[in-house]
């Protein structure tokens, strides 16, 4: 990894002297040696501080979000993941591929920084920290589908048995089970709206959630609203999710949102598919839901 | 001194829980934070008093996140008020770490002084009896001593510490503290014991002089440059034991309904969206401004004390790893030019 880093900054040098780009987004090095946070270079002088280790498990294209207005040109690094995140801002129309200058990282598979400060915290009881995140653990893109230049050794695919297993194990609940599954589940949820700020699909400039002439959803803590919100996010990701688990592993008190997720991306695939968000640009080019057809199957209704 | 066993703890919150709401730190599934004795399970939730703290702060036994003001019915042309909610049930907060206490002591700050009373917060205020545990060993992302935060003397109405085997010294400091201690009585005994030895803190910072300084800082480059990882999520306004935000909605359903008050967050585009549609604070960088100079200047300046008691949460749990301790140290460092 540390190759990969001096072949970053290298070009992320390369391309804030040439002025090919006026902002290089990777990652500096926390407080803790199991800490690295994104960084945005904006010269030359910042590029020393960019770090590429095995913490570096934030999806960066989400950052692109915060310069959709400005006609700032960005180099940023993407693992595999995150390069559908960046498929997935170009799908939407969020921002042009010609202001980018993508630096794909073929990914061995990252750790989990928050879970590792949970774990040193004393507040957190985690079992123990696993190899590779759990969001790595069934990653099915581990190499890049849109880049400028690419770097690393091409991975392999993890296994992918464990893909479905709990969405599976949910579907073959009762009903009665799998509301009392989801009441527990999602009266936790504290209305943060930390997986909604971390993920790239989330790019509405005025979220139904923060809408407020009409309120479409309550903000109590209630299960009811809570539920509402759940499900409301998790239809708009219907077919737009890129499975880059960021919305899971920065919930801060553990909802299986990758789990709903998977239900959908499921069904998407049955329906539609076979679908894989956001793993091929072509302009024009939409997510299934985000398109209609005379001829859609429409069955399910 | 007086001694509660550890075989003992749960007898004696049953019989606290006799006549009160007693919320203790619990492990729920996944979950850590102060949940109500009542609601625990021993087949899937565990008592967590020997961890350093739980994840969720305390703040919901006295402002709870959503909370109903009054219902109210549609008469002709008229409302009537069915029923307003202010909570008189006792409740005790056991366990609670002297950071999260002192969270308490900055909510009642801005709802019981300067000329205003809440009658919601005082309610559930005056019949909370606190068993703060001191703390002697600090974790990682503790600093609470910075902050101005005694670990091991919080201002509770007990104080208990952890002996290892001999179980827990009981101390009442006031007479909530007594009244408490005499539901127990038979539960404790009288035995000579050593407190621990508070070690030492591995996260310091030097606030002195930050609220100060923080005046001059208002435009300064520091607040875009810290803010870029920034997503704009709540979490470090919701795990704060001291961010107190909330809103006042409505839910109203035929002729009737209610109307309530919930947690909200600086840190969300909506919170400052005025009618008209205009936003003050709609760039990320004005909204972290905000939620900083809020913990460590205006609070300072109205109230005497910074709205940040050391827990550390918002630092162990932001997905991008921003830091008010960082925050501090670059406010500290920063040239304003004087």
């Amino acid at each position: 990894m540390k190759a990969i880093e001096n072949q970053i900054k290298e070009i992320a040098a390369r391309l804030l002297q040439s002025g090919e780009v006026n902002i290089f987004l990777a990652w500096e090095k926390g407080d803790y040696e199991y800490q690295s946070k994104p960084y945005f270079a904006r010269s030359v002088d910042d590029v020393d501080k960019i770090v590429f280790d095995q913490y570096c498990i934030h999806n960066l294209s989400n950052s692109l979000l915060k310069f959709r207005d400005s006609s700032d040109k960005i180099g940023l690094v993407v693992k595999g993941c995150d390069s559908r995140g960046i498929v997935r801002l170009l799908q939407d129309n969020q921002i042009e591929r010609s202001r980018l200058y993508i630096v794909g990282v073929a990914c061995p598979g990252m750790k989990d920084p928050l879970l590792a400060m949970k774990n040193h915290s004393g507040l957190f009881k985690v079992e123990t920290e696993p190899e590779v995140a759990a969001k790595c653990q069934t990653c099915r893109y581990p190499n890049p589908v849109i880049y400028d230049e690419l770097l690393g050794d091409q991975q392999a695919p993890r296994p992918q048995e464990a893909r479905y297993a709990q969405v599976d194990a949910i579907e073959q609940m009762t009903a009665d089970e799998r509301y009392k599954f989801f009441e527990d589940t999602l009266s936790k949820c504290i209305r943060c709206y930390a997986c909604r700020q971390a993920c790239v699909a989330c790019n509405c400039r005025l979220c139904i959630f923060d809408e407020m002439r009409p309120q479409w959803v309550g903000r109590e803590t209630s299960l009811s609203d809570n539920m509402m919100y759940h499900l409301v996010r998790a239809s708009h990701m219907a077919g737009r999710c890129i499975e880059c688990g960021e919305c899971e592993r920065v919930c801060p008190v553990n909802i299986p949102l990758m789990l709903i997720n998977r239900k959908l991306i499921k069904d998407v695939d049955k329906f539609f598919g076979p679908y894989d968000a956001g793993i091929k640009y072509e302009e024009g080019v939409k997510p299934p839901l985000s398109l209609y057809q005379e001829n859609d199957p429409d069955n399910f209704i | 001194m007086k001694i509660l066993k550890k075989d003992q703890i749960e007898e004696a919150l049953n019989r606290m829980a006799d006549q009160a709401e007693v919320y203790v730190p619990l492990q729920k599934g996944t979950q850590t934070g102060f949940y109500t004795w009542q609601s625990y399970d021993n087949t899937t939730d565990t008592l967590v008093l020997d961890e350093l703290n739980v994840s969720l702060p305390p703040k919901q036994v006295v402002f709870p996140p959503t909370d109903k003001m009054y219902s109210f019915k549609q008469n002709g042309v008229e409302i009537d008020i069915d029923k307003i909610y202010e909570a008189i049930e006792p409740q005790v907060v056991f366990g609670i770490r002297a950071c999260d206490l002192q969270g308490i002591a900055c909510l009642d700050l801005v709802f019981l002084t300067k000329g205003y009373e809440d009658n919601f917060y005082k309610a559930r205020r005056e019949n909370l009896t606190t068993v703060a545990q001191a703390c002697y060993q600090p974790g990682q992302a503790c600093f609470c001593s910075s902050m101005g935060v005694d670990p091991v003397h919080p201002e509770a109405d007990v104080i208990i510490s952890d002996l290892g085997e001999e179980g827990y010294a009981w101390e009442a400091q006031t007479e909530k503290g007594q009244a408490l201690t005499e539901k127990i009585a038979e539960l404790l005994e009288e035995k000579e014991v050593k407190l621990p030895e508070l070690q030492e803190f591995t996260l310091k910072v030097e606030y002195d002089g930050v609220a100060e300084k923080l005046k001059e800082m208002f435009e300064h480059p520091i607040w875009e440059q810290l803010s870029e990882p920034c997503q704009t999520c709540g979490i470090c306004t919701y795990l704060c034991p001291t961010c107190h935000c909330f809103d006042i909605q409505v839910k109203t359903w035929g002729d009737e309904g209610y109307r309530f008050r919930c947690y909200d967050s600086c840190m969300y585009e909506e919170y400052t969206r005025e009618a008209g549609g205009g936003n003050p604070r709609g760039k990320v960088s004005e909204r972290f401004r905000n939620r900083f100079l809020h913990k460590l200047e205006f609070f300072q300046e109205r109230y005497g004390t910074p709205l940040c008691t050391g827990c550390g949460r918002c630092i162990i749990a932001c997905p991008t790893g921003i830091s008010i301790i960082k925050l501090i140290e670059k406010v500290k460092e920063a040239d304003t030019g004087a």
